[in-house]
């Protein structure tokens, strides 16, 4: 049971049909008197932003944004622009405001991370958005209305409720219990007042009316650094792969910083990261099987870095799972615990985002435990030095027992993805001698 | 050369279809019926070849003036100077002249076993079949135990089993007359359970030895037992030329690997069945010494250079969208 299913808030035309649960809630609830008077103020300053197919001009998704100020910056979202950031010779940009007036997009900062991103486009603000140094207090529980053109049906207004910072999330994202659909990425979450007190990013999907916006603070940083560069980055790709590694290094860093909790697999001791940010689930086969038993603690990161709508990173999941047999031979067990080591994905070859995984495999022992161990890299084609690794390790001490561990780690270096394979081959053990 | 002749209508295999004593030389071969030997061919001509007794005492053959001659190796010949072993061939008949005094080759050791025909081996082959089905089944089998996977297990391992031995019946009976299906069936069931046995043992080679391409490259042993299986059947079809059914047999098998190869690396990138080696069996089976972590993860550092160096390989767009990351 991991809920881990988010909706990117870029509307993709190809997706725009598909049965998701969001689509069923297209109707928004009416909006209040102050609702109204915020919409009709912020209406000449929200864009809809679309990515287009440089062939034939059709949109391939859409998203929203908002001018700043007085001046022809509009903030939005990286993922809404994930396309023309990455693949700039097929994906172009374009506008369209309130009135359907249209024009051209030009990309100037992304922020990966922060899922964030500045364009420029040929129109001015009304100055209604503003970002200033001094930034909203918020209090939970308080009103907030998110902005946007859902669906591509049209520009809307929900009303919603602030309730804290997520702590599960990487980056400290805002929850907001609002409805949040896909194609309001990017659209600005304010307070009554008008003031921005985030962006709109994401949903969930398992969920109702939870909804995430990122702080406005991110949204200053990026602009002040909009500011202060020279000249637009040429290619968008070297600056994603930046970040990425950037992020890969905060992310270990908050590892390194995290102990190592040990999780009873009786009779095993297995090392996990659970944090505010990696939560563990536990499974077992209960009383189905009379002749073998099986438990699992499953981690993962809750969050996920977007790079791409094909591609996520910056993630790690840990999976730890106890087979024991009750009244199995020899035999019969090594054949269940070959099989259920068998046939893990590793990722393919034909993969234009990955290369086909490389694995080394051998018997290995820290002392306390001896494995059977695996470890499968590949690398992304598009972001230098950075890698998914994938460790496999089964227990081979008994031959009534298989401890099987299985230890995803994506978007880091090579070194920082053999130190995470370290660290669980080094840290299994067994308490009690058989 | 003594009399009495004898000429012999081969196929082009080199088997006798027909043959026929002649009393005397010389020997008259045509489609007319004065003719020693009547050929029955409408590409022959009435009076095609007469054969005699050359100045060196041997056998001639002596072209009429027919359209089509006498062909010998490819060639066509005014006068051949024939033994008993020179085929020769008049429009579409291949023909052989023997005399009486031919000496043939040694009696051949009979290696048939004429009491395993019939009856005993097809049950012994349905048997062997049907434990493996069972076995394999009861390996598998660790949740609840139903009696109708066995049930279904035995039946369909016993179809397959039956099609297969029934396609080299039908065979046998074609090219030999007669149909050996207790034979063929015997040695399905001796091959799949060679092929049993065989895929447990590089298993536990495997595992015990850290041998890995072992278990990677398993396939290609089954391949060399189904090769070692068509070469049995062959035998059986015609026990008279083994030689040449071990060659064709090991063509298949080197087409059949081949084809495997082919087929894993255009599928999954490599030329192994599997990227790892994921038998496990008891501790008391794994026989070499475990490496310590530094060593396994130095070994994972050496691959570096090689992931780097096919990431700056160029793809084609076609493989787009195929991972498993889902972002919805």
């Amino acid at each position: 049971m991991r809920f881990k299913s988010f909706l990117a808030l870029t509307l993709f035309c190809a997706n725009a049909s598909a049965a998701e649960p969001a689509e069923d809630a297209v109707e928004l609830p009416t909006p209040s008197s102050s609702a109204q008077r915020l919409y009709s103020k912020a209406k000449a300053d929200i864009v809809q932003l679309r990515s287009l197919l440089k062939n034939g001009r059709t949109q391939s998704s859409v998203g929203s944004g908002f001018l700043i100020g007085k001046g022809n910056l509009v903030v939005t979202n990286y993922h809404v622009m994930s396309q023309i950031a990455l693949e700039p010779d097929i994906y172009v940009g374009e506008y369209v405001d309130t009135n359907g007036k249209r024009g051209a997009v030009e990309l100037l900062a992304v922020d990966v991370l922060h899922d964030l991103a500045v364009v420029r486009i040929e129109r001015n603000g009304g100055g209604f958005f503003n970002v200033p140094d001094t930034l909203p207090e918020l209090t939970q529980g308080q009103y907030l209305y998110s902005l946007g053109n859902p669906l591509d049906l049209g520009f809307a207004i929900s009303e919603g409720a602030y309730n804290g910072v997520i702590k599960r999330s990487f980056y400290g994202e805002l929850m907001f219990t609002g409805p949040i659909n896909a194609g309001m990425s990017g659209g600005p979450g304010l307070t009554v007042d008008g003031r921005v007190a985030g962006v709109n990013v994401s949903h969930r999907l398992d969920g109702e009316l939870v909804s995430f916006l990122v702080p406005v603070r991110y949204v200053r940083d990026l602009l002040k650094k909009v500011a202060a560069q020279k000249e637009v980055p040429k290619d968008f790709k070297l600056v994603v792969g930046k970040q990425l590694q950037e992020h890969q290094a905060t992310m270990m860093d908050r590892l390194a910083a995290t102990p190592l909790t040990f999780k009873e697999l009786k009779p095993y001791r297995v090392p996990v990261w659970e944090s505010d940010q990696v939560r563990c689930w536990g499974r077992a086969n209960g009383k189905q099987s009379k002749s073998y038993s099986y438990d699992q603690v499953s981690c993962a990161m809750e969050s996920a870095l977007y790079v791409s709508n094909q591609t996520q990173t910056g993630h790690i999941s840990i999976e730890h799972k106890l087979l024991q047999s009750t009244d199995l031979g020899d035999l019969r067990f090594a054949v269940l615990a070959s099989r259920s080591f068998q046939n893990q994905s590793m990722g393919g070859h034909k993969d234009t985002r990955y290369t086909a995984p490389q694995c080394v495999e051998q018997f290995v022992s820290n002392g306390k435990l001896p494995v059977r161990a695996v470890l499968c890299v590949r690398a992304y084609r598009k972001f230098p030095e950075l890698y998914d690794f994938t460790l496999l390790a089964a227990s081979t001490d008994s031959g009534r027992m298989s401890l099987q561990t299985r230890v995803d780690t994506s978007g880091v270096t090579y070194e920082n993805g053999l130190r995470i394979a370290r660290i669980f081959l080094e840290q299994a053990s067994r308490e009690v001698q058989p | 050369m003594n009399a009495p002749f004898y000429v012999e209508v081969l196929t082009r295999s080199g088997e006798v279809r027909h043959r026929q004593r002649v009393d005397a030389l010389p020997i008259r071969i045509g489609q007319g019926y004065d003719n020693d030997y009547i050929l029955d061919d409408p590409h022959t001509s009435a009076h095609h070849v007469v054969i005699d007794r050359n100045e060196a005492g041997g056998l001639d053959v002596l072209d009429l003036g027919s359209r089509n001659g006498v062909v010998h190796k490819g060639k066509r010949r005014e006068r051949l100077t024939i033994d008993g072993n020179t085929v020769f061939r008049l429009g579409h008949t291949n023909l052989r002249v023997r005399a009486a005094d031919f000496s043939v080759a040694d009696e051949m050791r009979d290696t048939t076993y004429h009491g395993w025909e019939g009856w005993p081996p097809a049950v012994a082959g349905l048997v062997l079949l049907a434990l493996l089905a069972l076995s394999t089944t009861w390996m598998t089998d660790t949740d609840k135990t139903e009696t109708v996977r066995y049930i279904t297990a035995i039946v369909g391992m016993l179809i397959a089993g039956l099609a297969w031995s029934g396609a080299w019946t039908l065979a046998n009976r074609i090219f030999a007359g007669q149909t050996r299906f207790g034979r063929h069936l015997f040695i399905a069931g001796c091959g799949m359970l060679v092929m049993e046995l065989t895929s447990l043992l590089l298993s536990l080679a495997g595992y015990a030895f850290s041998l890995e391409s072992l278990t990677r490259y398993g396939g290609h042993a089954m391949i060399v037992i189904t090769a070692g299986m068509v070469f049995f059947h062959l035998v059986t079809i015609n026990p008279n030329n083994p030689r040449r059914y071990a060659v064709t047999a090991a063509i298949l098998m080197l087409l059949g690997s081949a084809l495997t190869l082919t087929f894993n690396y255009q599928n999954r990138g490599m030329f192994a069945e599997e990227p790892y080696m994921s038998e496990l069996f008891a501790p008391s089976l794994h026989l070499t010494a475990d490496r310590s972590i530094d060593e396994f993860l130095a070994e994972a550092g050496k691959r570096k250079a090689a992931i780097d160096e096919e990431r700056s390989k160029v793809l084609s767009e076609e493989g787009e969208g195929e991972g498993d990351d889902e972002f919805d």
